[in-house]
């Protein structure tokens, strides 16, 4: 393309200070887009008023002709747009209440007027009344290795009715505020079949999949706001009743800011990363709690995965009127979710806190498309949350713990998707808006969750962790897909055991992720004959008895195991014999039903499918064992309890 | 003085009573047996020959319960459905026990007397269960005026700091929790004085109940307290011993429910006192009355 040399100038200068170093030492990313943005805050009409420029590179081989943004903030204009046809409801009916983003001017690098070039576009559904998405024909294409940069005007206009961005009040989360390009992917990239952009409508489900840039954000707003973002604080001046704020943030996928007078401001540090927590001054006890869960997250992600690359990172735990804002990530700065009061024993402000950390890998390091593959962001994001509350809130109280009751944090995942009505009514295979029956939120993130951990059971912790260090190292910064991932799994399962498990692990992911059924294990029966006249030679081959008595009673012990659902999973069992002597026995798990029969003086006393629970997609446990001398005493003391409490409960009731 | 004098009169009658509150104590456990024995048998046949309980042996294990697929919302629904009738079963027989209670705690002197018991029961059965009835109600009113209203209009409001909710939630219960000794002196002068009134009516005795509780308010208001403080500690006691004794054998459980029954036996034991101490102390102002009535027809 040919630029104005002037303004070519100034836009190269753009160019070098996005990618100049002021945060890391060397790029983290190939830096594809970059934004400078200088924002005004209008906190009477709830309005951003800004002028943006911008430049995406072509580093494809491909002549690519026009540009696709997003306008996400317009998905807040009305009950008719994608967004909110797909949750239902709507934005409010008063004009303070929508929310919008409206471009007053757009020229590209020569300083051409692309405004009348603009085009609405509805690649996912058609839908004419979405305008969350626009398309510009360039006026000439952007041959490979060219920049594409634009200079535009546009005010956004924050919703009402905080759902991840708005205002309540003095509070303002603004996100998802700026037009942001789309990721161009060439053939070939996330197994393509051939180039163009990747540029989603705003969905109820999903929002996140760009490319990693540089952002220099400057905000200029009224002086007692106390704000916060994913960029480091370059500078701030107060002049009269007006405050600016500069931020840098480099090689994030998004960039988010919330601006509130009301805000305790409470800094840390974890090794060279400085924290800063914001939340409102009532919750000023549960700081520790909060920082504590975020250091925990970082040092076992850091261990277990790969490093945290940036020197910063800030969190928000909203106020009670922002609590829509509540649960969001944004790689460098994300949003917890808490109360004035939460109980001790109850780990959700920690849950929130780990998991929407998490997403600075799953989706911000590890870019990967949460409109196409939401299991790879919030459902490998949730495993990770899940092993990090158990392992440092109690094995089984991650999320629970009361002397009363406990729940781990994996045990509450699991049951979600297997007492799920309709876990069977789609697979992980869907793009995040086809999820039928209200099924999204359960197959995106605790089926593939539960997937993972049975994962890990079956090729175990250690090798694990060195899928997820070699997917970080070759995919950190990139946007792998499903297919990558499990071409890592693939790959460092057979460095680690070989042909084991076969020669890749397509076997598992296609009755898991891409598949809808379910993995349930039973034992059948346990039968213990005696012998009244000798069959054969005792069975000795096991080794499990040192000295078999062929003396006394003689007994044919057999544990029948059935397969009852789809699933086909490696099996192991544990067989318990009354003098003792136990037997561990692997089963593939492929056919319909697997008998083990033993002979000799013993008896079988007790078979246990699992035993050391590592098969997490089981959807019934309880048929999972068997023993022939039930123990009844805990359901003694259950019915005991319920008696107890009942007849304390009408002594106390009753006048 | 006074108090003391009406809690140990109160004490002196309960003692004398105290078949009568075996024999309610036998009754609730009875009731209570009614509905916990069916659903532990429709555990021990949901469970089987699992060895899944092995993890219930450290507590109340979600994952457990989760995991029993069509089975746990019918054993749910059995809960619940059984809890509720229980509840409401529980009400009418409290209410026919507590007539009995009432009857033998009004007696100074005398024996035990189970026919009486009885007797006094059933003839005051209706009078106690609307008595009991009402007063339930009033007490749900007051807890939706005092404490549910202001905590949701604090909660609804946005502009307020989140700490408001937690302190009104504080006052307003602190509020409620110090009006319920008016309340159950209301209804205990109103049952203590249909026992010895038989002719006056239920509502009417309802009446007799605040006039009594309003003529001496401070002295009966502190003897209350004393006696809801004294039935309180039995349910601290269960609360904080009983969830963390978790027996692995069969005595143990045994253990834990004998406990468990004489912590509740003690409660009722508490509660018949207070019943006996307001009796004897709204026997100490009909009296005081009556003789302040005669003294003035003398001087007439």
């Amino acid at each position: 393309m040919k630029y104005k040399s002037g303004l070519l100038a100034g836009l190269i200068s753009l160019a070098a200070v996005l990618q100049a170093q002021i945060i890391n030492k060397t790029p983290l990313s190939e830096r594809i887009t970059g934004y400078t943005i200088r924002a005004v805050l209008d906190a009477d009409a709830k309005t951003v008023s800004c002028t943006m420029e911008a430049f995406w590179v072509n580093r494809s081989a491909d002549p690519v002709p026009d540009i696709q943004m997003h306008l996400y903030m317009n998905a807040f204009k009305s009950s008719r747009t994608t967004f909110y046809r797909e949750r239902g409801g709507s934005p409010g009916s008063g004009e303070l209440d929508r929310g919008w983003i409206d471009i007053t001017s757009f020229t590209d690098g020569n300083g051409n007027d692309l405004l009348s070039l603009m085009e609405f576009i509805s690649p996912d559904d058609g839908n004419t009344e979405d305008r969350t998405v626009f398309r510009v024909i360039l006026p000439e294409p952007a041959m490979p290795g060219d920049t594409v940069f634009i200079k535009t005007g546009f005010v956004t206009k924050l919703p009402s009715r905080i759902i991840r961005t708005g205002f309540s009040g003095d509070f303002f989360f603004v996100a998802q505020w700026f037009p942001k390009f789309g990721v161009y992917e060439p053939a070939g990239m996330r197994f393509a079949a051939s180039g163009g952009w990747n540029c989603h409508q705003f969905h109820a489900n999903s929002e996140f999949y760009s490319n990693h840039s540089v952002y220099d954000v400057e905000i200029t707003l009224p002086a007692r706001f106390i704000t916060g973002s994913g960029g480091l604080l370059m500078s701030e001046t107060t002049a009269g009743d007006l405050k600016t704020v500069i931020y840098r943030a480099e090689d994030i996928v998004d960039f988010a800011w919330t601006a509130w007078p009301g805000y305790s401001v409470v800094n840390d540090r974890w090794r060279n990363v400085d924290i800063t927590l914001m939340l409102p001054h009532d919750r000023i006890k549960q700081v520790d709690r909060q920082l504590t869960a975020v250091k925990n997250a970082l040092g076992y992600l850091d261990e277990n995965v790969g490093p945290y690359p940036w020197p910063h990172l800030t969190f928000v735990d909203p106020p009670a009127i922002g609590a829509g804002a509540g649960g969001m990530e944004y790689t460098t700065f994300f949003t917890s979710s808490s109360s004035y009061f939460v109980p001790s024993f109850f780990y959700l402000p920690e849950m929130v806190t780990v998991h929407e950390f998490g997403h600075a890998y799953f989706m911000g390091i590890l870019a990967s498309n949460e409109f196409e593959e939401p299991w790879l962001d919030e459902g490998v994001n949730s495993y990770w949350e899940q092993r990090i509350m158990d392992h440092f809130y109690g094995k089984n109280s991650g999320m629970i713990n009361h002397r009363l009751f406990k729940l781990s944090d994996i045990a509450m995942g699991r049951m979600n998707y297997t007492r799920f009505p309709s876990r069977q009514a789609s697979s992980n295979a869907e793009f995040s808006w086809n999820y039928p029956h209200g099924t999204y939120g359960i197959i995106t993130y605790s089926k593939a969750a539960t997937i993972l951990h049975t994962l890990e059971g079956i090729i175990g912790t250690e090798t694990m962790n060195n899928v997820f260090r070699e997917y970080y190292r070759k995919w950190a910064f990139r946007h792998p897909s499903g297919r990558d991932f499990i071409n890592v799994v693939s790959e460092v399962v057979r460095k680690e055991h070989g042909l084991k498990f076969g020669p890749d692990m397509n076997w598992f992911f296609d009755q898991t992720i891409y598949g809808t059924g379910v993995c349930d294990y039973k034992i059948s029966d346990i039968l213990n004959r005696r012998i009244t006249k000798p069959e054969g030679p005792a069975d000795l081959s096991d080794g499990a008895s040192a000295s078999v008595d062929t003396t006394g009673p003689q007994y044919t012990s057999i544990a029948r195991l059935e397969r009852v659902g789809e699933l086909k999973l490696p099996v192991e069992v544990l067989i318990h014999f009354n003098n003792g002597d136990e037997i561990f026995e692997t089963w593939d798990g492929k056919a319909r039903y697997r008998d083990y029969e033993y002979q000799g003086s013993r008896k079988i006393e007790w078979v246990k499918i699992d035993p050391e629970y590592k098969n997490k997609m089981d959807v019934n446990l309880v048929n999972n064992s068997m023993t022939t001398i039930p123990e009844r005493t805990p359901l003694r003391r259950i019915a005991g309890r319920i008696a107890s409490f009942t007849l304390f409960f009408l002594s106390i009731m009753l006048l | 003085m006074k108090i003391i004098n009406s809690l140990g009169t109160g004490f002196i009658r309960v003692v004398k009573a105290v078949k009568g509150i075996i024999i309610t104590w036998f009754c609730f456990y009875f009731l209570v047996l009614t509905f916990v024995y069916p659903l532990r048998k429709s555990l021990d046949f949901t469970f089987g020959s699992s060895m899944i309980t092995e993890r219930l042996a450290d507590g109340f294990d979600f994952e457990v319960f989760a995991d029993l697929g069509n089975a746990l919302p019918s054993i749910l629904s059995f809960f619940s459905t059984g809890f509720m009738i229980t509840f409401f079963a529980g009400f009418l027989l409290n209410a026919f026990l507590t007539a009995g209670l009432f009857g033998s705690v009004k007696k100074d002197s005398g024996r035990f007397s189970a026919p009486g018991f009885f007797s006094a029961g059933a003839l005051n059965f209706w009078p106690f269960f609307l008595i009991s009835l009402l007063i339930t109600f009033g007490i749900i009113f007051l807890f939706i005026i005092i404490v549910l209203l202001p905590v949701s209009i604090t909660a609804m409001a946005e502009t307020l700091p989140e700490r408001s909710i937690f302190l009104v939630s504080l006052v307003s219960g602190i509020v409620f929790l110090l009006l319920i000794p008016v309340i159950l002196l209301v209804a205990d002068n109103s049952r203590s004085f249909k026992t010895g009134h038989r002719e006056v009516p239920a509502l009417k005795s309802i009446g007799k109940g605040f006039s009594l509780t309003s003529s001496d308010f401070g002295r009966s208001y502190l003897m209350m307290l004393i006696l809801i403080l004294g039935q309180v500690v039995p349910g601290i006691a269960a609360i904080l011993f009983l969830p963390a004794w978790k027996p692995v054998t069969g005595g143990g459980v045994f253990l834990l429910l004998v406990v468990s029954q004489l912590l509740f036996f003690a409660r009722l034991f508490l509660k018949t006192w207070r019943y006996a101490s307001v009796t004897a102390r709204m026997d100490d102002i009909l009296l005081t009355n009556t003789r302040g009535m005669e003294i003035q027809q003398v001087n007439n």
